[in-house]
């Protein structure tokens, strides 16, 4: 029985083929997927806030856009993967609540898709796939082994990128 | 970190906050619905953020969340939980209609009735915690959302994420004999807030 990772907030693991790895509930958060076409290993990160320089408690790495990427990037590496080699499907930043007076384009989420984008350029990681936006959080799987994304939304079903 | 100093009779200070507010919320509601809802005694708790869906039935539980943000001397914000098919059950109740099995959409009379019960529960519990401390605290207008529990505790965390990995959570359960209702009231605040909440309490 093939193996499957889950992935908590503000974290990232890695896993290998043939295994699947997944994050529950993702809300204003954005799960970034980093993979290469040939590479055994990819990972998951779900990131929770965009910039860790704007925070003076930032030790937990993962839990930002910036420092999140840099690391799993990192922690590929170490596995094998090389950093050119990688590419990205990205999926969540959504605005869960809509509050008066509080435009969706300054919310965490919208925020967090615009970091996660920026540090992906900055590293030139292309994305392949995205699903981000709105206002409706997603439960994403991503096959180690057949590299596709499932994205699953309450009342919408299932997409596969 | 509130963490770092948290005594047990901090702990019961804050389990008896919750038990007022919640109380009073729950009477509130009481009336509106014109019947008995009984509530248990609520649980303090420091907990990591994965753990907090779970508390409320698991990260992929689908709910409908009424959320409403306070500010002032204390600054937070209040989730009032209720799974889906009890929010469908209560609104059936309040609004004399029928649902079909499985999701389906809440449509806008849907909203605004469980935002309203939200309302009157989170004003209740707000101002008798304002009330029995003396502090100021307004209340804005609610906000719903119907989604996977994890993806609405996004909005609390991202705030408290800004300054930690734990969350200090009051959960209090209610319920009524006639399984209208079956919720949960989150009061999730920022350290500060807390320390204010203990010096106005004279608990150091």
């Amino acid at each position: 029985m093939d193996e499957v990772i889950r992935v908590g907030i503000a974290d990232y693991k890695l896993c290998k083929k043939p295994n699947t790895i997944t994050t529950i509930g993702l809300g204003s958060c954005v799960g970034v997927v980093l993979y290469s076409l040939t590479g055994d290993y990819c990972g998951l990160l779900h990131v929770m806030l965009p910039d860790s320089k704007e925070i003076s408690k930032n030790d937990n790495r993962a839990k930002f856009a910036d420092t999140g990427i840099a690391d799993m990037i990192s922690a590929l590496e170490e596995k094998g993967i090389s950093r050119t080699s990688l590419l990205a499907k990205i999926a969540g930043g959504a605005v869960m609540f809509q509050f008066k007076g509080n435009p969706a384009a300054e919310s965490v989420g919208t925020r967090n898709i615009k970091a996660v984008k920026q540090m992906l350029e900055q590293n030139n990681i292309k994305i392949v796939a995205e699903d981000t936006g709105a206002n409706y959080g997603r439960t994403i799987i991503f096959d180690a082994e057949t590299k596709i994304l499932t994205v699953r939304a309450v009342g919408k079903g299932e997409t596969k990128l | 970190m509130i963490g770092d100093n948290l005594t047990n009779t901090k702990m019961d200070v804050l389990k008896e906050l919750g038990n007022i507010g919640a109380g009073n919320a729950t009477t509130a509601l009481s009336v509106l619905l014109n019947s008995k809802l009984e509530m248990e005694l609520p649980i303090v708790n420091l907990l990591e953020f994965d753990e907090i869906a779970d508390l409320v039935g698991g990260a992929d539980t689908v709910v409908a969340a009424v959320l409403t943000r306070f500010t002032g001397d204390v600054n937070g914000m209040t989730l009032f939980i209720v799974d889906f098919d009890e929010a469908k059950k209560l609104i059936s109740a309040m609004l004399n209609k029928s649902y079909s099995e499985g999701f389906e959409e809440f449509d806008h009379m849907d909203r605004s009735t469980l935002k309203e019960v939200g309302n009157i529960l989170m004003s209740s519990y707000i101002g008798s915690i304002s009330t029995l401390t003396g502090l100021e605290i307004r209340t804005n207008p609610p906000e719903i959302c119907v989604d996977m529990t994890g993806a609405i505790l996004s909005q609390p965390l991202t705030i408290l994420g800004q300054i930690g990995d734990q969350a200090l959570i009051i959960d209090s359960k209610l319920s009524d004999n006639n399984r209208l209702i079956n919720g949960f009231i989150l009061f999730v605040a920022d350290d500060v807030s807390f320390d204010n909440i203990f010096s106005s309490l004279g608990i150091r």
